[in-house]
């Protein structure tokens, strides 16, 4: 049965912050960086007002922030923390420690390009940068979607049988600041679908001492890293699993949790997209469909892990995918584009692949952009 | 869909005050958005924000190029608006005592009040800025009808919570003083 919500105008940071304090994280450490920062805000003002009981580590970087919130995962607690662009970047040494050492961590990433030159616009060259950390990558397209991809990233990286830290990521302003409608449900139900994190995936013992990063020979390191692409695979099915169990409970999907399909299972030109891009894409199908063109779209919601079933199903049943990409791989092409490409080939499917890379450093990429794009390649 | 453009100078509370609009929406029983542009905005620039209000979701993130009305808060940022751009049938809510010069013959519907006027008798005024977004929401709800003040208020009300009995006053005395007329 759905539970009852409440309708609440809200900006897309406000909704990040409303997950985490509905999910009660015991440590927070995070270092303020635009446009996260009123993530930050929100949350030390939720500890000092007794709202959020929580132990909030003042830091000086966001190289230390993640570094407290490691230390807090292996003592076995609900740790959250969130950043951006270069405050990503300076955290990079211990994102990879994180995600190689499989703690649970949830880490809302608010897209935003990197420097020169000096923009605070978003794009998504950030979380890119940190594609092969190890880290699950959600990318939402709402207000509504954050929150509830937050909500559901504990329940995702918390399972024993995953353990991979989390990445919800959201467009820097477009989403972090713009003021949307977000359904609340009730503190209780959210931490009630969250449930207590009573089983953690590690927790140090200080009366059966351990000891954790030290020196691997390659045996061993190789069969880590292979049990963490195996973590990844499984982590497929338990990305939808949670969004299905998390749609009987609050009535609310994106598809299947991996891919969020939009229009008729076939169509003459499918777009394929990450982020507000994609809902700004369904704006730009319906005003396609209108004046007669056949357009679909696979919204990719999950980057990693990569869902390369449901990318290959929907391909077979189409004839030209059109990626748009909001980043670059420097002397190749976007980056979602190329791994479209790679996977089709590999499993065979002769779908015509092209792309555009677009709204880079929060170039806008508005509805009629991307009907011009359309019907540009359906005349190719 | 109803798209909205606003221009302030930062520290008169524009920003807010679209986010406060687009609540007001919401308890109209709409879908609204509202858009802040960041960037080199500071006290005393010009900031735009947009909002929107629709009958079904809103998926559009773009900001507005085309709005149905244009909100200016600081009459010194008339020309920063392109009122080419603005539908023809909307509204332009400005901050004047009187119908600005460079309106005049345009055949547009003006609705203005002196919201700095209003907001200064209330001591609505920060850092030496006078804070004329409330007021201005007044206006705009005045001038536009497209939500009841019952609404604003109430959206005011939930935003501001003790402070908000000076503000209500101040939307209030702009809703009652707005003149709106076809110019």
């Amino acid at each position: 049965m759905v539970v009852k919500q409440e309708t609440k105008s809200m900006t897309g940071n406000d909704a990040v912050s409303y997950a985490a304090l509905f999910a009660k994280p015991d440590v927070i450490a995070a270092y303020p960086i635009t446009p996260q920062t009123t993530i930050v805000e929100n949350l030390s003002r939720f500890v000092d007002e007794g709202k959020l009981d929580a132990e909030f580590i003042i830091v000086e970087s966001e190289h230390s922030a993640l570094a407290a919130c490691m230390g807090a995962a292996w003592s076995g607690v609900r740790t959250f923390t969130a950043t951006s662009s270069q405050g990503l970047l300076y955290m990079a040494e211990n994102v990879f420690w994180t995600g190689y050492g499989r703690l649970p961590i949830i880490m809302p990433v608010v897209n935003r390009c990197l420097a020169p030159g000096w923009n605070i616009w978003p794009d998504f060259q950030d979380s890119m940068a940190f594609r092969d950390a190890g880290w699950i990558q959600m990318y939402t397209k709402n207000n509504q979607e954050v929150f509830d991809t937050t909500l559901q990233a504990f329940k995702i990286t918390e399972s024993k049988d995953i353990a991979l830290p989390s990445m919800p990521c959201l467009d820097g302003f477009v989403i972090s600041h713009t003021t949307g409608q977000v359904d609340l449900p009730d503190p209780e139900d959210a931490f009630e679908f969250v449930g207590p994190y009573d089983d953690p995936v590690i927790e140090l013992d200080v009366e059966n001492p351990w000891a954790y990063g030290s020196m691997t020979g390659p045996d061993q390191y190789s069969k880590h890293r292979r049990d963490l692409m195996v973590a990844m695979e499984r982590a497929k099915k338990k990305i939808v699993d949670v969004h299905k169990e998390f749609e009987e409970r609050f009535g609310r999907s994106y598809g299947n949790g991996l891919v969020e399909p939009y229009g008729d299972d076939e169509a003459d030109l499918t777009l394929v997209t990450l982020g507000t891009i994609g809902d700004e894409a369904h704006e730009a199908i319906d005003r396609l469909k209108a004046e007669g063109h056949n357009v679909n779209a696979l919204r990719v919601r999950t980057f990693r892990p990569f869902p390369v079933e449901d990318i290959v199903e929907f391909a077979k049943k189409n004839h030209k995918l059109v990626v748009i990409d909001r980043a670059a791989s420097f002397g190749h092409d976007g980056p979602l584009r190329i791994e479209v490409e790679a996977v089709l080939k590999r499993h065979n499917v002769d779908t015509s692949v092209s792309g555009k890379i677009m709204g880079l450093g929060g170039e806008d990429v508005p509805y009629s952009a991307i009907i011009d794009l359309v019907k540009k390649e359906l005349k190719e | 869909m109803i798209e909205i453009i606003q221009i302030s100078r930062g520290g008169s509370g524009g920003v807010t005050g679209a986010k406060i609009l687009a609540e007001a929406a919401m308890y109209e029983g709409l879908d609204a958005q509202a858009i802040p542009k960041y960037g080199s905005e500071r006290r005393g620039a010009a900031v735009e924000a947009y909002v929107r209000f629709n009958n079904a979701p809103i998926r559009i993130h773009s900001p507005v190029y085309d709005p149905n009305h244009a909100m200016i808060l600081d009459i010194s940022l008339l020309d920063r608006i392109d009122i080419s751009k603005v539908d023809q049938d909307g509204v332009i809510v400005i901050n004047s005592k009187e119908v600005p010069e460079e309106l005049k013959g345009t055949g547009r519907k003006v609705a203005y009040v002196d919201a700095t006027g209003i907001s200064q008798e209330l001591g609505l005024v920060l850092s030496g800025f006078t804070l004329v977004n409330m007021t201005m929401l007044g206006a705009f709800v005045k001038g536009t009808e497209l939500i009841s003040f019952e609404n604003l208020e109430k959206a005011i009300r939930n935003y501001w919570g003790e402070l908000a009995p000076k503000n209500v006053e101040a939307a209030k005395r702009a809703y009652e003083e707005t003149k709106v007329v076809r110019v």
